[in-house]
């Protein structure tokens, strides 16, 4: 049965990516339409890095973003979701979450990584920085739901910005995680 | 800006029941991507208030940052609270509309100008 989407700030709101980072003027759409037609309510959470590093901030990787104080402020914005989130999962809702693989703060399942990046923000071009596992807001997320006893949410990640996007297994996770 | 990206510049603060029209009422969310705006979705009104409230404050504290840009910021739709933690963080004065109409809300949206009018 259709519950209730969280989704990546960013998915509904490409003007909070960092520069060069917006695929579209503002929404994502394949996502909510795939949302939608699946009778999918959609909730939005709030962007980490924009309050915290602002519109003009650089790209970045975890180890640039992991500090102690960017983690409470993950984890500030976090018990905002957890919030949310318990009180759909309460009611008995069926609750999923959609983040942004390669994301140093959103990925589920992809992140970015290089404990060298740093200093001058010059790199040489095609540095691969992508590694598995989670971004800090979303480990923050996990952490705060545990501590609330409520399971974390079936998850998945939008892929348009890694190097091997495909649409259609993009598109298949979305649907697979929607669970029809 | 980066010349390859795509962003619009607009930014709608909208109302949960206006994302989420569940077939009744103004698609607002619809709107939305049609006119090219990004979307801050206000938390649903049957949130407790202990549950909105932060979640307000997260809004509030988004769109400070899009309005010291020079963003064009605009709310859609009612949700209480929405004014004092926008005021909390120095935002006021956001041109507004509850939409009667899906015709009325894409006036209104295709009225506002603002950074999104300029080249890139």
């Amino acid at each position: 049965m259709p519950g209730v989407a969280f989704v990546a700030h960013c998915l509904l709101n490409q003007n909070s990516k960092t520069s060069g980072g917006a695929r579209c003027p503002g929404v994502y759409s394949p996502l909510v339409a795939t949302l939608r037609e699946r009778g999918w309510r959609i909730q939005q959470m709030p962007c980490p890095e924009l309050a915290f590093t602002g519109l003009n901030r650089f790209w970045a990787v975890r180890e640039q973003l992991d500090t102690a104080a960017y983690r409470r402020h993950c984890r500030r914005l976090a018990k905002g979701v957890a919030g949310a989130i318990e009180v759909h999962v309460r009611a008995g809702d069926d609750v999923i979450l959609v983040g942004l693989e390669g994301s140093p703060s959103m990925g589920v399942h992809v992140t970015s990584s290089d404990p060298e990046r740093g200093g001058r923000p010059e790199w040489p071009e095609g540095t691969d920085e992508l590694s598995p596992g989670s971004g800090i807001f979303i480990e923050e997320l996990a952490a705060e739901l545990a501590e609330r006893g409520v399971p974390m949410p079936r998850a998945t990640g939008i892929t348009h910005q890694l190097p091997d996007h495909d649409e259609a297994r993009e598109q298949a996770g979305i649907v697979s995680l929607t669970g029809a | 800006m980066d010349a390859g990206d795509e962003r619009s510049y607009r930014v709608a603060l909208i109302a949960e029941e206006l994302v989420n029209p569940d077939g009744r009422g103004i698609d607002g969310l619809a709107a939305l991507e049609s006119a090219g705006w990004g979307v801050i979705q206000l938390p649903s009104r049957d949130y407790p208030d202990g549950v909105a409230a932060p979640l307000l404050e997260l809004v509030a504290e988004q769109t400070e940052e899009f309005t010291r840009h020079g963003y064009t910021v605009a709310v859609i739709g009612r949700r209480a609270g929405l004014d004092e933690a926008l005021a909390a963080y120095g935002v006021s004065g956001l041109p507004s509309i509850e939409p009667r109409s899906t015709a009325a809300l894409a006036r209104f949206l295709a009225a506002q100008s603002g950074r999104g009018d300029c080249p890139r």
